[in-house]
């Protein structure tokens, strides 16, 4: 703002608000009732709706954990992007963001479960976790895979996951510390705001860097021939607009309980825009991503898109629907960005949609994954030992220009081997176990960020942006 | 058409807090002002003066919706109709190659045609001169200006008055 001066005196009216959030026990029992149904929907998928493999509860468990230490990630990210870049308008609700990232300690917790059961081979939604894939001698060798192990190993899967999770926690309990510390002890020279801002700044790049590690050894080793430059951009872009999303409606839940009465239309204006930005954003890398694979036509890559647009159509398309036409359209004119009512349907549909488009990244690779390890396991004899040859069959998909459905049947089987199309409950469309364990993160998360937000006020007062953020005005 | 000169009478205030307050004071005196100028966008200009949102961006959203159909249906007839040539083994009708230059032209309509509009409206184009009350208005000077044709000496006498009361740093006339 150009004209910050002009407020140099103190409009007392807008301190008329209250600060000190208490954790209604309504909201309290309904969230922990959530996460007890999150609870119930893992453990009956465990034990009673799973194949051998346990693929269901794996994905479904991996799906969400990393869906939610996300947003809580890209909160942090984003934080320290306002305060690097001397924003003001966000600093009456930056308290909400702080909150979320210390989701990252259970983050941490949840990934940690994930490693385990990498380490100790209790699932195969990796394919590259399997050892015998690197032993020329062995009938499974897969060139491929031995060529990613570098990358792609259970090693640095462990420490990759645990280092750069407590990186990621060790930023956002720092970052929260400082900004408690400066409601209690905050000067006029903003010594603490100057320091919040050196950590903001030294996270960015390794945040950058290290997001982007994690989303391919967590999310696209799944598909564990397939690669794309673009997957990390996308799939962060994603967590950010689910992040823009859960935070209007975080925020106009207190609003609905009386807090943040000096958060304005104009404050929802710019959360709208950058939900609305961040949707473009989005179908921009996803559309990006589609269609440079789809024009080179190269097998080993198109068969990513193939056995997602063939054997999951409804959810392909919807995806796009709901993520990109919707909040386009519904979120285009200024005022909807500025009324409740547009507002909490476009982030409640992009949440959601968001949470889809993980499961689309997640289910169709480790589904036919282990569909393949189990028909190797029963003597099927056709998975893994074609799998040196998979390659070759990847090119024969890409001599035929046409859509064949015996090509596509090749092109869908992780290793050239066919894999039939057919319904799945919890593969094909996320079922009630699905909804279930989503409640049940979803729950744990707010309830979390609620608790959170009892421990500290509300408002940074002390925070030199606080009397630039009450004016906003867009 | 006639065209007739306007007499103005104009204050310049040093501070745009100065100026928010003497418009809120001459909004309540009914006084009916010309114009404001501010060197920058002072934010709670617009609903003070009771200027309405602008249309602009609803010409604009169809001037965009204008290129998508123009850029989508050409390509359509020229791959499909006119020249149809396979690409990489493609078919005719490649929806998803279509979709950058779909874009760059939505983009395009809507930029051109909101410039072209903007112009348009406010009556600017290739030798229109456009007098400024002064020249400081532009740089740190925040001005009301009110049309003083026909006023009778009372009239104007009584918009000195409001001047001087609401602290404007410099009164003049100037027609224009």
């Amino acid at each position: 703002m150009a004209n910050t001066h002009e407020h140099s005196t103190v409009h007392h009216d807008h301190y008329n608000t209250k600060v000190d959030f208490t954790f209604p026990t309504s909201a309290k029992t309904l969230l922990l009732g959530g996460v007890l149904l999150g609870v119930i929907s893992l453990a009956l998928t465990y034990f009673m709706f799973d194949d051998e493999l346990h693929t269901r509860f794996w994905t479904n468990f991996l799906h969400n954990s990393v869906f939610f230490t996300g947003i809580a990630f890209i909160s942090l990210f984003i934080y320290c992007a306002f305060t690097t870049a001397f924003a003001g308008w966000h600093t009456v609700m930056k308290r909400i963001w702080e909150a979320y990232a210390q989701f990252l300690i259970v983050g941490l917790g949840l990934m940690l479960v994930m490693v385990a059961g990498t380490y100790f081979h209790w699932h195969h939604l990796y394919h590259w976790a399997d050892t015998s894939v690197l032993d020329p001698n062995n009938e499974n060798y897969d060139y491929i895979l031995a060529g990613k192990a570098g990358f792609l190993n259970i090693g640095w899967y462990s420490i990759g996951t645990i280092v750069v999770l407590s990186i990621w926690y060790f930023f956002a309990a720092k970052i929260r510390s400082l900004s408690l510390d400066e409601d209690r002890n905050g000067t006029k020279d903003w010594g603490h705001h100057l320091t919040i801002q050196k950590w903001a700044a030294v996270f960015l790049p390794i945040a950058g860097f290290t997001s982007c590690a994690m989303i391919w050894q967590w999310i696209m080793s799944i598909d564990s021939h397939w690669y794309s430059t673009m997957f990390a951009w996308y799939a962060t872009a994603s967590w950010a607009c689910a992040a823009f999303s859960l935070t209007i409606l975080t925020i106009i839940y207190l609003k609905s309980l009386g807090y943040f009465q000096n958060l304005t239309d104009e404050h929802f204006h710019d959360l709208g825009k950058y939900l609305f930005a961040f949707s473009i954003f989005w179908t921009y890398l996803w559309f990006s991503q589609y269609m440079l694979i789809w024009y080179s036509n190269n097998g080993e890559e198109t068969t990513y898109f193939y056995t997602r647009v063939h054997m999951y159509p409804v959810l392909w398309y919807a995806n796009l629907a709901v993520n990109f036409v919707l909040p386009f359209f519904v979120l285009l004119r200024n005022s909807t960005k500025r009324k409740y009512g547009t507002l909490i349907f476009a982030s409640v549909m992009v949440f959601i949609g968001h949470w889809w488009d993980y499961f689309m990244m997640i289910k169709p690779g480790a589904f036919h994954g282990a569909q393949e390890h189990l028909a190797h396991a029963h003597g099927d004899g056709h998975g893994h030992h074609e799998a040196a040859h998979g390659h070759d069959h990847a090119h024969d998909v890409a001599h035929s220009a046409t859509d064949h459905a015996h090509d596509l049947a090749h092109a869908a089987g992780e290793h050239g081997h066919a894999v039939e199309a057919g319904f799945e409950a919890g593969f094909t469309i996320p079922m009630f176990l699905e909804i279930g364990t989503f409640i049940g993160f979803l729950s744990l998360f707010l309830f979390l960020a609620l608790r959170q937000l009892t421990k500290a006020s509300l408002e940074p007062r002390k925070d030199p942006y606080y009397e630039e953020s009450l004016h906003h005005h867009v | 058409m006639v065209f007739e000169n306007k007499e103005v009478l104009y204050g310049l205030y040093n501070d745009e807090e100065e100026l928010m307050t003497a418009i809120k004071r001459a909004n309540k005196a009914h006084l009916d002002i010309m114009d404001v100028y501010t060197p920058f966008p002072v934010h709670g200009l617009d609903p003070l003066l009771g200027l309405s949102e602008s249309r602009l961006h609803i010409a604009g959203f169809v001037y965009g919706l204008t290129g998508t159909a123009t850029a989508f249906l050409f390509m359509t007839w020229v791959f499909t109709r006119d020249w149809p040539i396979i690409f990489g083994g493609k078919p005719y009708w490649s929806v998803p190659s279509f979709v950058p230059i779909t874009f760059e032209l939505t983009v395009l309509f809507a930029a051109i045609g909101m410039v072209v509009s903007f112009y348009v409206v406010c009556g600017m184009g290739p030798g229109v001169t456009n007098p400024t009350l002064d020249d400081r208005i532009t740089d740190d000077k925040f001005c009301i200006a009110f049309q003083t044709n026909g006023y009778s000496k009372t009239e104007i006498n009584n918009l000195r008055g409001f001047f001087k009361a609401t602290g404007a740093s410099e009164v003049s006339t100037k027609v224009i």
